[in-house]
């Protein structure tokens, strides 16, 4: 919202060594934000009234002339200009060198110097409203015109802004943070909150009493959305510019000025708050109701937009037909014509929520609709009349009112508060004076008694529809007029309970500090919804398990995450653009339509969710084995790093995701609580992924089991050397190395000797190719052998390994590879 | 035969020293002490001297030898100590290999900075699902039924539960003052806890808007606690956040379930609150809302509101992320793109 400065002065009287940065940062800090502020005279700087002294013709162009001008100080100036209406003695607006201007009211500014116009010298430009920024105050009649200032009362010279009366600063207002303030919606308003700010009065005015008239008959048939409504026919009215000065002042807030009638009604709101509305009262049917619409009533707004309304709507009809949509907008039919000469002027109260619909319904967000809907007290309706009225007096001193109606059957109620003193001083942490706050508040139009520890707060009509309401609406108000600068900080006391043993906290950020910063992955974001191409593309088969959006990012966009996966593979598709070798992970909530619970209220039923973990290791799938074993290691190994439960791979489920021969289920305490695997060749098709290996996992992060503690027991170092003796084997290709494993580690309970000397067996590789035979693999493994009590001989040494060896070629056919 | 003596010192010194290698040095060993070496020639010969002058000779030539085999010594340990022979071109500029890359989201480092912080204050860290009721997501919080913010223009609201009502009606969160009632419905105040989580608003996305989005609340509910309090806290954070005291300024804000509600700016750190475009030439940039917990917040959450009052602020994750490394479109948190996650260490 845009306030003019010298309109809120009208209403307060700041004192002029008050600083606009000042008033700025206090309305900013108690009141509303302060956006920014612009000074209108900057954008006609160096534009000054000039008188036209002589007119000659342009020897070289037709539709020039060269004129003498009189800018100020004596000083004659020949400015070459193309104005139609250019005459002697014209009182002109004269763009000097240094000026900034548009031409012909089109592209950037550009700055105006001493140029020779065909072959002419010209000292700066006569100016076109249009070339200034003033098209709406001097509508153009015609397009060479330029902007006659004869009936301004300004002497050559003068700069333009102050000539005109728009010297002015207008504060930007930001629209959010009066919201809740139905009374900031007008300069009254504000002017209200600077003259408590600074103590200074604020000017009053005399409510309007209706002549001796007739009553118009006027009906509410809703009166919960119309509270009141004033209607005043008025008489003796022509359509007409209004004066400079109100087209100015609605111009300098932008709003366009129309004509007298049009504009009194703007101002009016513009000056209070309330929207106001005047119907032609010649082309009105008889009388008036307030009524809702019918279910499709047709109706055509004042921009000539055609609405099939509902019932939900409110119009204000006449005996034929609806004339306004109530609170939003006027309707073309009864609105102020070129031939108007009687209306009848509305000034009504309407149910706020309503108003937004109807205004959202239609898509027609108007600055009547925008003020009504924040909920303005049904007593603005007096200020609004009484100027108003004053207004048309000043404007039509020859008019008449010649009905007047004001329905307003049900006052509104102020509110009344209780605030107990010890309570407030404890909540602000300071004690204030009584007399301090009866002064303040009064200011802003609270009653204010005292009655021991007591304060009886009654509420101003203007802040009683839903601003203030209870004790803590009293305390801000005491806060802020205090000044929230005023406020000593006050330490924070802490109490350690609660924040030591978080363990299903910390578990998330240990396996996120684990995935980025020992596995080397990258942590990413990504939406709770998916796109149903990767969705389709990870499970392919229709679920009901999964919840959709009423109203989705996009219609593909519906489902949201029982699983992490799809949008990970999307991420990984498009990080492909860039990257042949990555990893990312992601932990986040997924939700399942099923399961459902209820953890706090024993009404709210609230859907299965979990926290899950996702990750993604992407490169050449001629590296598919070393893929597979970097994801399985970083499973493997996540316990111990993140210190919870360990966890084992079995194939129970298959992932729909996972290629057949690729894929692990994760278990934790017997549990599957996760999937690890390749993504199949036709889900990477369908994600887009042509070329690249994606090896996969998903876990439910909920299902670790997370230690209190650090678990593990320091193991004694040997006191003797350990020996690692590799040894090549060829198997059988289908033979898995959990069986050469624990075939191997077995080889102990036979054998008393390698019991106490093999102290573990391990992987080195796998080799698959030309030097073993087809349908063969050979191994290479590593045996770690030593004694607790003696150096070992190689002999000894050799007799464990053989023994060990021996086992594995008798039991699983294994052959030494040459 | 003097003469022959000090020259054969002379050369052998010369020679143990510019041996450079063990190689080398082997080498001049041998030349300088083998059979062959003039030295012990000299020295078998001695009993062939006359007698006059085989002490003196004797003397001299053994001290000759035991001098090279000390030489030759020192020389040896010399050489082994340059472990390997180093290159003098050794090019020093060449890049170092970098360990395994990988990272936190920026907005997750931001949010463990701050858990570490609030911590350090005693502060407890709570987390919640995302699929909340209207119940905690407005009707607790003091939201009027008529809100904008409860139609779905603004709220995802979740198929099939639209057109239902309050503990009824389910949405992704729009917000985590919900959940903070729900923590305090099942903990016994007083109460200093964090709440950092993802919200979902349902809203046109562009370089200063998404629909998806980090919070980070914090709150405080204890017996006279007053809102100047919270000055310190929101300066302590800052002060973490950005490596420096940042001022804060506390302004009037309204946000409904907060009463009073505030809006809390802080310095412009591009300008240090002199104004420049970034803070609109103001000198101050909003950061966040708070206030005190409006009592209808402290009754849903089964408090007496003249007895506990508090805290409350809000912290845009995303917004601090973008103001701390000056990130210009909010929508690359959600991009997964790792040529932007990758710059954040």
């Amino acid at each position: 919202m845009k306030l003019s400065l010298n309109w809120i002065k009208e209403y307060v009287e700041i004192p002029p060594d008050l600083e606009l940065s000042r008033i700025s940062y206090d309305l900013t800090m108690s009141t509303v934000e302060v956006e920014g502020a612009v000074d209108l005279s900057q954008s006609l700087n160096n534009i000054v009234i000039g008188i036209i002294k002589e007119v000659l013709p342009h020897p070289n162009a037709d539709k020039l002339v060269i004129c003498n001008v009189d800018i100020g100080d004596g000083e004659i100036k020949q400015i070459v200009c193309g104005g139609s209406n250019c005459k002697n003695g014209l009182k002109v607006a004269v763009a000097k060198p240094g000026a900034m201007l548009r031409w012909h009211g089109e592209g950037e500014l550009v700055e105006i110097g001493i140029a020779a116009v065909r072959g002419e010298d010209s000292y700066g430009m006569i100016c076109a409203s249009t070339e200034i920024g003033l098209a709406d105050l001097f509508p153009l009649e015609d397009e060479e015109e330029i902007i006659d200032l004869s009936d301004f009362d300004a002497a050559a010279g003068t700069a333009l802004a102050i000539a005109l009366g728009i010297d002015d600063t207008i504060l930007e207002i930001d629209n959010k943070s009066l919201t809740n303030r139905p009374d900031l919606w007008g300069h009254y308003g504000i002017a209200r909150e600077l003259s408590a700010i600074y103590d200074l009065p604020l000017k009053d005015y005399v409510p309007y009493t209706p002549p001796q008239c007739e009553d118009l008959n006027i009906t509410i048939a809703d009166i919960e959305r119309c509270p009141r409504y004033v209607g005043v026919r008025i008489e003796g009215l022509e359509v007409k510019p209004s004066p400079f000065h109100i087209r100015s002042r609605i111009w300098s807030v932008g709003m366009r000025p129309i004509n007298a009638i049009v504009d009194i009604t703007n101002y009016v709101m513009l000056a209070t708050g309330q929207p106001l509305h005047a119907f032609d009262s010649d082309r009105l049917h008889g009388n008036i109701t307030v009524r809702r619409a019918k279910e499709n009533e047709s109706f055509l707004l004042l921009t000539g937009k055609e609405l099939s309304l509902c019932s939900e709507d409110l119009v204000i009809a006449d005996d034929v037909e609806s004339i306004g949509l109530a609170g939003v907008m006027g309707g073309v039919k009864d609105s102020v014509l070129a031939d108007t000469s009687k209306v009848i002027l509305e000034i009504a109260n309407f149910e706020p929520i309503s108003i937004r619909r109807t205004a959202n319904r239609y898509e027609t967000r108007t600055e009547a609709a925008t003020r009504n809907e924040k909920g303005i007290d049904p007593e603005r309706c007096d200020i609004a009349l009484a100027f108003a009225m004053d207004m048309f007096k000043e404007l039509y001193p020859q008019m008449r009112v010649s009905g007047y109606s004001d329905i307003y059957p049900k006052p509104l109620m102020q509110s009344e508060i209780d605030v107990s003193l010890d309570w407030l001083y404890r909540n602000l942490g300071k004690r204030i004076e009584n007399e301090e706050i009866n002064h303040k508040l009064g200011l802003l139009g609270f009653g204010v008694s005292f009655d021991g520890d007591l304060m009886h707060i009654l509420s101003p009509t203007w802040r009683s529809t839903g601003d203030i309401t209870i004790a803590n609406d009293i305390l801000e108000e005491v806060a802020r007029m205090h000044g929230l600068d005023n406020f000593e900080p006050t330490l924070i006391t802490t109490s350690f309970e609660g924040s030591i043993n978080q363990l299903d906290v910390d578990i998330e950020r240990k396996i996120k500090e684990y995935l980025a910063f020992r596995c080397g992955m990258n942590e990413i974001f990504t939406y709770p919804w998916i796109h149903d191409d990767y969705l389709r593309a990870i499970f392919p088969e229709d679920t009901n398990d999964t919840l959709t959006l009423a109203a989705p990012p996009s219609p593909q966009e519906q489902h949201i995450r029982a699983s992490l996966l799809p949008n990970l593979c999307k991420a990984v598709a498009d990080n492909l653009r860039y990257y042949d070798e990555f990893s990312l992970f992601e932990t986040a909530m997924v939700y399942w339509n099923k399961n459902f619970t209820k953890p706090y209220d024993p009404t709210e039923s609230l859907p299965y969710q979990r926290r899950n973990a996702v990750g993604a290791i992407v490169g050449d799938p001629e590296n598919i084995g070393t893929l597979y074993r970097t994801a399985k290691g970083i499973i493997e190994a996540l316990p111990r790093y993140t210190h919870c439960e360990a966890l084992s791979f079995a194939a129970t489920k298959k992932p729909i995701w996972a290629e057949d021969t690729l894929w692990q289920n994760i278990l934790s305490d017997g549990e599957t609580i996760g999937s690890l695997g390749l993504l199949s060749k036709k889900a990477s098709l369908d994600c887009g992924i042509k070329r690249s290996a994606v090896m996969l996992f998903e876990f439910d992060l909920d299902s670790l089991i997370p230690f209190a503690s650090r678990t593990n027991k320091f193991t004694a170092l040997p006191e003797y050397p350990m020996t690692d003796y590799d040894v090549s084997l060829v198997f059988n290709s289908n033979i898995p190395w959990s069986e050469i494993h624990k075939t191997a580690l077995d080889t102990v309970t036979d054998d008393n000797n390698v019991e106490k000397l093999l102290q573990n067996v391990s992987f080195v590789d796998e080799y698959r190719g030309q030097q073993v035979p087809v349908g063969k693999k050979s191994i290479t493994l590593r045996m770690l052998i030593g004694s607790m009590e003696k150096t070992l001989t190689s002999a000894e040494i050799e007799s464990c390994a053989n023994t060990v060896i021996r086992r594995l070629t008798n039991t699983l056919g294994a052959e030494l590879r040459g | 035969m003097r003469e022959k003596l000090d020259q054969i010192l002379k050369d052998g010194e010369e020679m143990v020293a510019k041996a450079i290698s063990a190689l080398e040095l082997q080498e001049v060993k041998t030349y300088l002490l083998g059979k062959a070496a003039e030295i012990t020639i000299i020295l078998k010969e001695i009993p062939s001297l006359e007698a006059s002058m085989r002490a003196e000779i004797g003397r001299v030539a053994n001290s000759i030898k035991n001098r090279f085999t000390q030489l030759i010594d020192t020389r040896q340990e010399e050489i082994s100590l340059k472990a390997s022979e180093i290159p003098a071109d050794f090019d020093l500029t060449v890049p170092g290999i970098l360990p395994a890359g990988g990272a936190l989201h920026p907005i997750t480092q931001m949010c463990y900075d701050l858990n570490d912080t609030f911590r350090s204050m005693g502060f407890e860290i709570f987390h919640e699902t995302e699929i909340t009721s209207e119940l905690y997501a407005f009707d607790n919080l003091n939201f009027p039924p008529d809100h904008p913010a409860r139609e779905s223009m603004d709220t995802y609201w979740l198929a099939g539960y639209e057109d239902l009502r309050g503990a009824d009606r389910l949405c992704l969160r729009p917000h985590l003052t919900g959940g903070s009632v729900r923590y305090m419905q099942t903990h016994k105040p007083p109460y200093r806890f964090v709440y950092p989580g993802r919200v979902y608003r349902n809203e046109s996305t562009d370089a200063r808007h998404e629909r998806a989005f980090f919070q980070y609340e914090a709150l405080i509910v204890d017996k006279d606690f007053t809102f100047s309090a919270g000055k310190i806290m929101i300066q302590s954070i800052l002060s973490k956040v950005f490596g420096r005291d940042v001022p804060v300024r506390m302004r009037v804000g309204f946000f409904p379930f907060v009463e009073p509600g505030f809006e809390i700016d802080m310095s412009c750190l591009v300008c240090n609150g002199k104004g420049c475009s970034v803070c609109k030439q103001v000198g101050w940039i909003e950061i966040m809302p708070g206030g005190t917990p409006h009592p209808n917040v402290l009754r849903a959450a089964g408090l007496d509101p003249n007895e506990y009052t508090g805290f409350y602020v809000n912290i845009g994750l995303d917004r601090l992320v973008m103001m701390r490394y000056e990130i210009s479109d909010v929508r690359y948190f959600n991009s997964g793109d790792l040529r932007f996650l990758s710059q954040f260490k």
